[in-house]
């Protein structure tokens, strides 16, 4: 073959031990980047996190989906290419020397062995000796040789050992084929269904975008399921898939969870996330300072406005079980499920936007109904959340009325603010709801009232709204996935888990025994070489020089080592 | 030199020939008996989890499996008397050995457990896995002060105390975190899980697999000066996983849907066989370190007589690494089919997976850095240190500051 003059020290190069170090070394360190660096956030983010400069330098270095960019392939690209060349170099040559196996061995190189060791026996005959040693090497692999009036033993363990090397270098070049081939023909994206209604597209990430993908077949999410550990953590997320291909439905009412994805036409489908697909909401708004009571009807993700106040609710999510820590800090746990909640940004002229949730249920605590309650978050972050209690328990109408009236009779007899003007107000409230016939709890819903005078009149919008009803929808969170070379891929991988153990577990060691007749007497010499596990070669070695040795006495004749 | 041997008995007899190979038949069988339980049995394993096997019939495969495995080892150890001598029975059985005991120790443990009316998810104070931890802390702390004073007071009985408590270490975390799987039963059956799910019961997987590596060089190679540098790396873990558990990261906590999946449980204790193996390897890195700069100062010094030479603390650091890398490369491939599983793809360059990658390439490198010309002893040892500082940030650091699909694990 004719090459050109550059191409042999290229050749070199890329088949190089120092290539294969720095490569390694490189590719470790540019993995770092992308691990500090969040990758694949919205590019305002990254703006605003390192200024227009710097932004400007990571964004034309492709930084921000750095594992995908022209450089880092380019990098994994140079490591095939030293892959092939190193294996295209070497393969033939180990292959050769692995079948091959020289058993007469020069003096000179025998005396250099790290392992050595003569004997020197008397009264002996060669074949006696031979046998002996053949039994004492019975688990290596033998060859015997004669030349020049020497005979030679040449034994083997791991002969195979540099097939380890092959198998390793050519599985890291499989696996990196089949991850090239899953990146080009391969997808990987999500597809929200909400229940009862059908989908056909995924949405991925596409360098600082987002693409589309067109399935060729319809989901639809007939059901999705959360089940409750005792401590109010998610034990399973559950959908109930169906899959409809050319308007037939191919899989009927088919359950996944996390772990346990469907697989369909090549693609799998895996159960990633979940919320809420716009559940109907139902509020009722008491409006402070007039008795009246409205019902709204919304949904999440929708924003109602209040015509008569220009105040608007931005119902941003609804959570049917509402698991919270009771207890005091410090103090063994209690799991309390506070029931159907409801949250929303509330905004209106003159207001502070703050972030609400809102219950159903009354706060009920060792048997006491505390009235409702709210978190609220000033800052509309979810960790600022901190509990409001309004005293009153909106579903049961007393509390409101009973609260309204009491309002009433205090504005009547204004000036007068005395303790003992409050208590007689209080009861004329109490005669005007009840007459004479006062519930059971009246004490409780009178504390409650009580309560709500002190705690409503802090609360500096003109309603007061409370869950009253809802129809959740959730949405199923999917991860649609098709991956043509990850089976080649699961090759790669046991190539090369199988090829490091024969590297590393089956180390190629070699022994070679020269005897030589001299008169009465047989001289011996063993010498021993390996490459890798030296220590353990070393106990292997000694333990070998103990085997024969017995085997030497006990033969009848004499024996003596030197 | 038999003379001398005979007198005394050696109990790696017991591991060789027919008694060793019996045995290794024995466990063999057992083990069959019970995955074929697992896969064939009666109502197949699936939620039972831990408790599925602890029934009468899993006793019954166990133990049928055992017992042919028992006839067979016996007949084919008479038949064929060579096959007993092969290397890999008596070199697993002592490991097998060590395995049931634990597992023995822990079912000791469970009988000795409080009554069910005083344990409650809430208050776990009363579980008794605790205490057996406390009691690991204490031991791997002192088998650490004991391998330090060996160094400088090099006296036998020293050196087999220092070893003796690491041994009593390793039996305490490992069946402590036995017993914790079963006691994550006890308190509700949904919550149990293998207690390989957070960051403190891996902490003590990882004290008990680096632990156990070094003693298997340390009997192999006679290697006991390593111990003072391998120990108190694991006494640093010891006052951290004290320090998670004073922050209330101790708790049994029930599983998270992501986790549930077997693949935790080999793909997890695999990873920690790759760290521990590493951490050993620092060790060996660091005494050799040590010893390079006692030569240079003092080529007497009392010191050298205790340490291995530099040339076996070079091959055993190179032994750690040869039984972490096979070990960390075949974790990594299970992550990455269980992320296949649960992900929907291998590899999504989530920062856990990118560290894991990068630890494997660090020692990749090393691998290859050994074989080239040009790098001795020296900048080998100090590669050992610098890719055990690569891993720790890998397996903690990671979980601290950056965010990814494994926070699972965070602090
Ligand atoms: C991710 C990439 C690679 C991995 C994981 C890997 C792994 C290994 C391992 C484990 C060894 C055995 C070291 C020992 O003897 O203890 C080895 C040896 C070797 N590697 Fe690599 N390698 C990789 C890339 C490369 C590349 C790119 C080249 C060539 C440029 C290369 C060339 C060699 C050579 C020549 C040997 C020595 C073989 C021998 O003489 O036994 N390797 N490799």
């Amino acid at each position: 073959m004719n090459m050109p003059i550059w191409f042999k020290p290229c050749f070199d190069r890329l088949s190089s031990m120092s290539l294969a170090i720095a490569l390694l070394v490189v590719l470790a360190l540019s993995s770092v980047i992308g691990t500090v660096l969040l990758q694949n956030q919205i590019q305002t983010d990254y703006l605003k996190q390192f200024g227009p400069l710097w932004y400007n330098v990571f964004r034309s270095l492709g930084l921000f989906d750095m594992y995908h960019t022209s450089w880092f392939i380019g990098l994994l690209g140079f490591l095939m290419l030293s892959l092939v060349v190193c294996l295209w170099r070497n393969t033939p040559r180990m292959l050769k020397d692995m079948r091959k196996r020289k058993v007469v061995i020069a003096d000179k190189s025998l005396q250099r062995f790290h392992h050595l060791k003569h004997w020197r026996l008397n009264k002996v005959e060669l074949t006696q000796v031979i046998e002996t040693l053949q039994s004492c090497l019975s688990d290596w692999e033998q060859k015997t040789a004669e030349d020049s009036g020497k005979t030679y033993i040449r034994a083997d363990k791991g002969r195979w050992n540099k097939w380890g090397y092959i198998l390793v270098h050519g599985a890291i070049l499989i696996i990196l084929v089949g991850g090239w081939i899953g990146a080009q023909y391969g997808f990987r994206g999500t597809m929200t269904v909400v229940e009862g209604s059908t989908d056909n597209t995924i949405s991925f990430v596409k360098g600082t975008g987002t693409g589309h993908l067109k399935m060729p077949f319809d989901i639809r999410c007939d059901d999705f399921f959360i089940d409750f550990y005792p401590t109010g953590m998610p034990k399973e997320f559950r959908s109930t898939l169906s899959i409809i291909d050319n308007g037939k439905t191919v899989v009927d009412h088919k359950k996944i969870i996390v772990n346990e994805p469907l697989y369909y036409k090549g693609v799998r489908i895996y159960q990633a996330s979940f919320g809420d697909g716009g559940s109907d909401i139902q509020l009722k708004l008491f409006r402070l300072g007039a008795d009246k009571v409205e019902t709204v009807k919304t949904k999440v993700y929708e924003t109602w406005r209040d015509p008569k106040t220009g105040v608007s609710l931005e119902i941003t999510n609804f959570r049917p079980f509402n698991i919270e820590n009771m207890a005091n800090p410090g103090a063994p746990k209690e799991f309390k499920d506070l029931g159907p909640a409801v949250e929303f940004i509330l905004r209106g002229p003159g207001l502070k936007p703050v972030k609400v949730k809102t219950f159903m249920r009354p706060f009920v605590m060792k048997g006491q109904n505390r009235g409702n309650l709210m978190m609220v978050s000033l800052t509309g972050e979810e960790r600022d959340y901190e509990p409001f209690s309004l005293g009153l328990d909106f579903s049961q109408p007393t509390d409101w009325k009973l609260y309204n009236s009491f309002v009433d009779v205090l504005k009547k007899q204004k000036e007068n603010n005395s303790q003992a003007a409050n208590f007689t107000a209080f009861k004329s409230a109490m005669n005007k709801v009840f007459g004479n016939k006062r519930p059971k709890n009246f004490q409780q819903i009178g504390a409650r009232v009580i309560q709500g005078m002190s705690n409503l009149s802090q609360v500096p919008w003109p309603f007061i709204p409370v869950l009253e009803d809802y129809d959740q929808v959730y949405y199923t969170g999917l991860e649609l996935a098709q991956d043509p070379g990850m089976n080649i891929v699961w090759v790669g991988s046991a190539a090369l888990v199988i090829g490091l153990c024969i590297m590393f577990y089956m180390p190629h060691r070699k022994l070679w025994l020269v005897l030589e007749k001299k008169g009465n007497n047989v001289k011996i010499s063993l010498g021993g070489m390996t490459l890798r596990n030296k220590l353990g070669f070393e106990q292997e070695f000694h333990e070998l020089l103990t085997k024969i040795e017995q085997g030497f006495d006990s033969r009848p004749s004499e024996g003596s080592a030197t | 030199m038999t003379a001398i041997t005979a007198t005394r008995f050696n109990f790696e007899t017991i591991n060789r020939g027919l008694p060793g190979f019996v045995r290794f038949c024995t466990y063999l069988g057992a083990i069959t008996g019970i995955s074929a339980y697992a896969m064939y049995g009666p109502s197949g394993y699936g939620d039972g989890g831990l408790l599925y096997f602890l029934t009468l019939s899993s006793f019954a495969w166990f133990g049928t499996g055992a017992l042919a495995g028992l006839a067979s080892g016996v007949a084919v150890g008479m038949a064929k008397p060579s096959l007993t001598t092969a290397k890999f029975s008596s070199n697993l059985v002592s490991w097998l050995d060590g395995a049931l005991m634990m597992i023995l120790l822990a079912a000791f443990w469970s009988v000795m457990e409080p009554d069910q009316a005083l344990i409650s998810y809430a208050d776990q104070s009363n579980l008794l896995s605790g205490s057996i931890i406390m009691t690991m802390n204490i031991v791997l702390l002192a088998s650490a002060l004991l391998y330090v004073t060996y160094l400088f007071a090099p006296a036998s009985i020293v050196g087999k105390l220092a070893t003796a408590c690491a041994w009593v270490g390793v039996y305490a975390g490992g069946s402590a975190l036995l017993l914790r799987w079963y006691e994550s039963y006890m308190l509700d059956v949904e919550i149990g899980h293998a207690p390989v799910s957070n960051l403190y019961e891996v902490f003590i997987l990882l004290f008990c697999i680096t632990t156990v590596i070094y003693l298997s060089l340390e009997r192999r190679y006679q290697a006991k000066a390593m111990g003072a540098f391998v120990m108190p790396l694991v006494s640093a873990g010891v006052f951290f996983g004290i320090w998670l558990s004073a922050r209330g990261h101790a708790d049994i906590k029930p599983l998270v849907p992501a986790l549930q999946s077997y693949w935790m449980k080999i793909h997890v204790p695999m990873n920690f066989v790759g760290y521990g193996a590493f951490a050993v390897a620092c060790g060996a890195g660091m005494a050799y370190l040590m010893r390079e700069r006692i030569e240079k100062k003092n080529g007497n010094s009392r010191l050298l007589a205790v340490f291995p030479t530099l040339d076996q603390l070079d091959q055993l650091a190179y032994k750690a690494v040869a039984i972490g890398f096979p070990a960390f490369t075949l974790a990594t491939i299970l992550g990455a089919a269980w992320a296949a599983e649960a992900w929907g793809g291998y590899w999504s360059w989530d920062p856990k997976e990118t560290w894991a990658l990068i630890v494997w390439l660090v020692y990749g490198a090393y691998l290859h850095v050994r074989v080239s010309h040009g790098w001795q002893g020296r900048s080998l040892a100090w590669w050992t240190v610098a890719g055990f500082l690569v891993t720790v940030f890998c397996f903690i650091g990671v979980n601290m500051y950056l965010s990814g699909l494994h926070s699972y694990g965070r602090l």
